[in-house]
Protein backbone atom coordinates (compact mmCIF):
# COMPACT_ATOMS: atom_id res chain seq x y z
CA UNK A 1 0.00 0.00 0.00
CA UNK A 2 2.58 2.84 1.24
CA UNK A 3 4.85 1.51 -1.90
CA UNK A 4 1.94 2.30 -4.40
CA UNK A 5 1.79 5.72 -2.65
CA UNK A 6 5.63 5.90 -2.95
CA UNK A 7 5.42 4.68 -6.83
CA UNK A 8 2.74 7.57 -7.38
CA UNK A 9 4.86 10.34 -5.69
CA UNK A 10 7.57 9.09 -7.91
CA UNK A 11 5.85 8.92 -10.99
CA UNK A 12 4.20 12.83 -10.22
CA UNK A 13 7.63 14.29 -9.39
CA UNK A 14 8.49 12.93 -12.92
CA UNK A 15 5.57 14.84 -14.15
CA UNK A 16 6.32 17.90 -12.20
CA UNK A 17 5.86 20.49 -14.29
CA UNK A 18 8.53 23.05 -12.52
CA UNK A 19 10.85 20.42 -12.95
CA UNK A 20 10.81 20.12 -16.08
CA UNK A 21 10.91 23.56 -16.80
CA UNK A 22 14.46 23.80 -14.65
CA UNK A 23 15.85 20.81 -16.80
CA UNK A 24 15.20 22.61 -19.96
CA UNK A 25 17.04 25.38 -19.33
CA UNK A 26 19.62 26.17 -22.11
CA UNK A 27 17.43 24.32 -24.81
CA UNK A 28 15.81 26.11 -27.62
CA UNK A 29 12.04 26.62 -26.88
CA UNK A 30 9.22 28.86 -28.51
CA UNK A 31 7.42 30.46 -26.15
CA UNK A 32 3.73 31.16 -27.41
CA UNK A 33 1.93 34.45 -26.24
CA UNK A 34 -1.89 35.18 -26.09
CA UNK A 35 -1.40 37.45 -28.62
CA UNK A 36 -0.25 34.66 -30.84
CA UNK A 37 3.05 35.90 -31.28
CA UNK A 38 6.22 33.00 -30.83
CA UNK A 39 9.26 33.76 -29.62
CA UNK A 40 11.98 31.02 -30.26
CA UNK A 41 15.23 31.16 -28.10
CA UNK A 42 17.39 29.25 -25.65
CA UNK A 43 15.75 29.11 -22.44
CA UNK A 44 17.82 31.06 -19.49
CA UNK A 45 15.93 31.14 -16.79
CA UNK A 46 12.07 30.90 -15.52
CA UNK A 47 10.32 31.77 -12.64
CA UNK A 48 6.69 30.69 -11.05
CA UNK A 49 4.92 33.11 -12.71
CA UNK A 50 6.08 32.12 -15.85
CA UNK A 51 8.43 35.11 -16.36
CA UNK A 52 11.11 34.24 -18.96
CA UNK A 53 13.96 35.21 -20.49
CA UNK A 54 15.30 34.11 -23.79
CA UNK A 55 18.56 34.54 -25.36
CA UNK A 56 19.22 34.67 -28.91
CA UNK A 57 15.31 35.07 -29.65
CA UNK A 58 13.76 35.60 -33.18
CA UNK A 59 10.13 36.78 -32.81
CA UNK A 60 7.83 34.65 -35.07
CA UNK A 61 4.64 36.68 -36.39
CA UNK A 62 2.25 34.47 -38.10
CA UNK A 63 4.99 31.93 -39.39
CA UNK A 64 7.29 34.46 -40.29
CA UNK A 65 10.35 35.26 -38.32
CA UNK A 66 10.57 39.40 -37.49
CA UNK A 67 12.53 41.15 -35.50
CA UNK A 68 15.56 38.85 -33.64
CA UNK A 69 16.71 40.24 -30.01
CA UNK A 70 19.39 39.16 -27.74
CA UNK A 71 18.33 38.94 -24.72
CA UNK A 72 14.37 39.29 -23.80
CA UNK A 73 12.43 39.03 -20.44
CA UNK A 74 8.72 37.82 -21.31
CA UNK A 75 6.00 39.14 -18.20
CA UNK A 76 4.60 35.64 -16.89
CA UNK A 77 1.20 36.69 -17.90
CA UNK A 78 1.21 36.26 -21.50
CA UNK A 79 2.53 33.50 -22.13
CA UNK A 80 0.27 30.38 -23.39
CA UNK A 81 2.59 27.74 -23.60
CA UNK A 82 6.25 26.77 -23.84
CA UNK A 83 7.69 23.87 -26.09
CA UNK A 84 10.73 22.62 -25.83
CA UNK A 85 12.56 22.02 -29.22
CA UNK A 86 15.43 19.32 -29.31
CA UNK A 87 17.60 21.64 -31.23
CA UNK A 88 20.85 21.59 -30.69
CA UNK A 89 21.86 25.55 -29.39
CA UNK B 1 13.36 27.23 -8.92
CA UNK B 2 16.64 27.34 -8.38
CA UNK B 3 18.43 26.79 -12.00
CA UNK B 4 21.64 25.79 -11.91
CA UNK B 5 24.09 28.52 -13.47
CA UNK B 6 26.94 27.40 -15.61
CA UNK B 7 28.75 30.30 -17.30
CA UNK B 8 27.17 33.60 -14.93
CA UNK B 9 23.82 33.32 -16.70
CA UNK B 10 20.68 35.14 -14.71
CA UNK B 11 19.22 32.75 -12.16
CA UNK B 12 16.12 34.36 -12.59
CA UNK B 13 14.34 36.23 -14.62
CA UNK B 14 14.37 39.38 -12.78
CA UNK B 15 18.12 39.32 -13.15
CA UNK B 16 18.26 40.04 -16.41
CA UNK B 17 15.68 43.66 -16.18
CA UNK B 18 18.03 44.80 -12.53
CA UNK B 19 21.39 44.45 -14.69
CA UNK B 20 19.78 46.82 -16.91
CA UNK B 21 19.08 49.73 -14.41
CA UNK B 22 20.18 52.88 -15.74
CA UNK B 23 20.91 51.34 -19.22
CA UNK B 24 18.13 52.15 -22.71
CA UNK B 25 15.62 49.29 -23.06
CA UNK B 26 12.76 48.83 -25.31
CA UNK B 27 9.64 48.06 -23.91
CA UNK B 28 7.14 46.32 -25.82
CA UNK B 29 2.95 47.12 -24.51
CA UNK B 30 -0.44 46.50 -25.13
CA UNK B 31 -1.80 47.71 -27.39
CA UNK B 32 0.80 47.86 -30.57
CA UNK B 33 2.90 49.92 -28.36
CA UNK B 34 6.63 50.30 -27.28
CA UNK B 35 8.60 52.75 -25.39
CA UNK B 36 12.36 53.08 -25.41
CA UNK B 37 14.23 54.17 -22.36
CA UNK B 38 16.52 54.30 -19.97
CA UNK B 39 15.57 52.62 -16.81
CA UNK B 40 15.58 54.16 -13.72
CA UNK B 41 13.42 51.22 -11.25
CA UNK B 42 11.06 48.44 -11.69
CA UNK B 43 8.86 46.16 -9.43
CA UNK B 44 7.80 42.87 -9.75
CA UNK B 45 5.31 43.40 -11.59
CA UNK B 46 6.69 44.95 -14.01
CA UNK B 47 5.88 48.42 -13.23
CA UNK B 48 8.68 50.63 -14.46
CA UNK B 49 9.68 54.34 -14.43
CA UNK B 50 11.50 55.36 -17.82
CA UNK B 51 13.52 58.58 -18.63
CA UNK B 52 14.19 59.98 -21.68
CA UNK B 53 11.53 58.04 -23.04
CA UNK B 54 10.33 57.82 -26.87
CA UNK B 55 6.58 55.46 -27.12
CA UNK B 56 6.11 54.28 -30.61
CA UNK B 57 2.47 53.78 -31.13
CA UNK B 58 1.69 51.62 -34.35
CA UNK B 59 -1.63 51.68 -36.22
CA UNK B 60 -2.22 48.14 -37.14
CA UNK B 61 -2.60 44.75 -34.05
CA UNK B 62 0.92 44.01 -34.90
CA UNK B 63 3.41 46.38 -35.69
CA UNK B 64 4.94 45.92 -39.69
CA UNK B 65 6.25 48.47 -41.55
CA UNK B 66 3.76 51.48 -40.85
CA UNK B 67 5.85 54.44 -39.52
CA UNK B 68 4.27 54.76 -36.07
CA UNK B 69 2.86 57.74 -33.52
CA UNK B 70 6.41 58.93 -31.68
CA UNK B 71 5.48 60.68 -28.30
CA UNK B 72 8.42 61.60 -25.79
CA UNK B 73 8.20 61.96 -22.38
CA UNK B 74 11.15 62.84 -20.35
CA UNK B 75 10.21 61.07 -17.17
CA UNK B 76 7.15 57.97 -17.15
CA UNK B 77 5.25 55.49 -15.46
CA UNK B 78 4.51 52.38 -17.12
CA UNK B 79 2.06 50.12 -15.45
CA UNK B 80 3.49 46.36 -15.71
CA UNK B 81 0.06 44.82 -16.60
CA UNK B 82 0.48 46.00 -19.95
CA UNK B 83 4.16 45.19 -20.50
CA UNK B 84 4.71 42.15 -23.20
CA UNK B 85 8.57 41.81 -23.31
CA UNK B 86 11.60 43.96 -21.93
CA UNK B 87 14.31 44.25 -24.22
CA UNK B 88 17.65 45.61 -23.53
CA UNK B 89 19.35 47.97 -25.93
CA UNK B 90 23.01 48.40 -26.91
Amino acid sequence: MSESAADVKKESSKLDPSKFLSEIIGNAVTVKLHNGVEYLGKLQSIDGYMNIVLDETKEVINGNIGRTYGDVFLRGNNGKYLQYLKLPF
Amino acid sequence: MSNTDVDGNPQEPFDLVRYQLDELVLVKLRGAREMKGRLQGYDSHCNMVLSDAVEYIYDLGEEVNSNPTVKKSEMVFVRGDSVILINPIN
